[in-house]
């Protein structure tokens, strides 16, 4: 007789689903994001030494624009995921949630689009002249 | 030794507010805090109200909190508490009735909820006796086959305390116990509806569950699994 034996089941993905999965997917993600930026800014450059001259130069590198850009978006929609988790306990009414969902969804995007604006334009701002 | 037992009292029907009766009772360290209980209830209250009914640990009717951690009563020795003052308190997340007494319903709502019965319409073999089962198949889920139903690991889950239309640990465990039978044939059913909204994607993995379990059930494993089978499309 079969030791364990594989099933398929075919269950269609949901919004829970997805959002879970992006719980995790950004979790794995943001592990080599934060050390290589942690480790950069704290540790090789340090939190000193780093001026508007520093950020500049930085900025200035579309990889480190990049970088950038999905270390804030990814974090952050990481981040306001897990509010909306929070936000779930104590809010019950089911149309209330979708508002907030919705809220949530419009909060990290536009939060997202001024850092990401920030970061390309910022070698244009008068602070690094 | 003589132990302090500190004993949460509400009644539904005189409505009011909860209150604490305490009581300085002579103990041996090896008695359990359920004969405490009975001792309060023949000698010095005839109206405390609690569950209980093998009292040894297989049926799961005295779950309680017992020093805030959700336990059986009949399965806690005073000396494993570590104190001579014990307070018992009822369910969280559960309505109470009567003191520790709380309303198990919508707990039983979400077992019934996850068909947690063998549902295989084929048919049986041909020497109509019984569908064999390997004992490497049967082992997949013997964990899960070991739940009493007590409402433990249910009503320790975070989640649930926020929002009782969340399924719960139990629920899960129950569902997992038939999921992986391969025998069963319903486990898509089961899936479908541990991916609804309330179901196992509320839970926050915080291991309250398995710590409460007193059949030791891996509860949040057993969780983790149908989670796993849910975004995977795969029952291994």
């Amino acid at each position: 007789m079969a030791a364990t034996t594989t099933r398929r089941v075919d269950i269609p993905q949901n919004y829970e689903t997805i959002s879970w999965k992006w719980m995790r997917y950004s979790g794995i993600l943001m592990i080599p994001l934060v050390w290589v930026h942690v480790i950069l800014q704290d540790v090789i450059v340090g939190v000193h030494a780093m001026d508007a001259a520093y950020v500049a130069s930085r900025w200035g590198v579309l990889f480190w624009q990049v970088y950038d850009i999905l270390l804030l978006g990814f974090t952050f929609a990481h981040g306001v995921n897990g509010l909306r988790q929070v936000l779930r306990d104590y809010i019950h009414r089911p149309d209330y949630l979708r508002w907030i969902n919705i809220g949530l969804l419009i909060f990290w995007a536009v939060i997202s689009f001024i850092g990401a604006f920030a970061i390309v334009n910022a070698t244009n701002s008068v602070l690094f002249q | 030794m003589q132990v302090n037992l500190k004993i949460f009292r509400y009644n539904t029907e005189k409505g009011g507010k909860f209150s604490y009766d305490t009581y300085t009772l002579e103990a041996e360290p090896t008695d359990r805090v359920l004969d405490l209980l009975e001792y309060v209830r023949n000698y010095h209250d005839g109206t405390l109200a609690f569950r209980r009914s093998c009292a040894h640990g297989v049926c799961g009717s005295d779950a309680m909190r017992i020093n805030g951690v959700n336990r059986l009563a009949c399965k806690v020795l005073v000396k494993d508490l570590n104190t001579t003052q014990i307070t018992v308190e009822p369910l969280l997340g559960l309505k109470v009735i009567k003191d520790m007494v709380v309303d198990m319903e919508p707990f039983f709502e979400h077992y019934r909820s996850v068909l947690p019965y063998f549902i295989n319409d084929e048919p049986a073999p041909e020497d109509g006796r019984e569908r064999l089962q390997s004992p490497e198949a049967r082992e997949r889920f013997d964990d899960t086959t070991k739940c009493i139903l007590c409402a433990a690991c249910t009503t320790s889950c975070p989640p649930f305390w926020s929002d009782g239309t969340y399924v719960g640990p139990a629920a899960i465990v129950n569902a997992h116990r038939f999921i992986f039978d391969d025998r069963d044939r319903a486990a898509e059913q089961r899936l479908k509806i541990l991916n609804e909204q309330m179901g196992v994607w509320r839970c926050r993995t915080s291991f309250n569950c398995t710590e409460a379990c007193p059949r030791d059930i891996k509860v949040t494993q057993a969780i983790a699994e149908v989670k796993r089978a849910i975004t995977t499309g795969r029952v291994d």
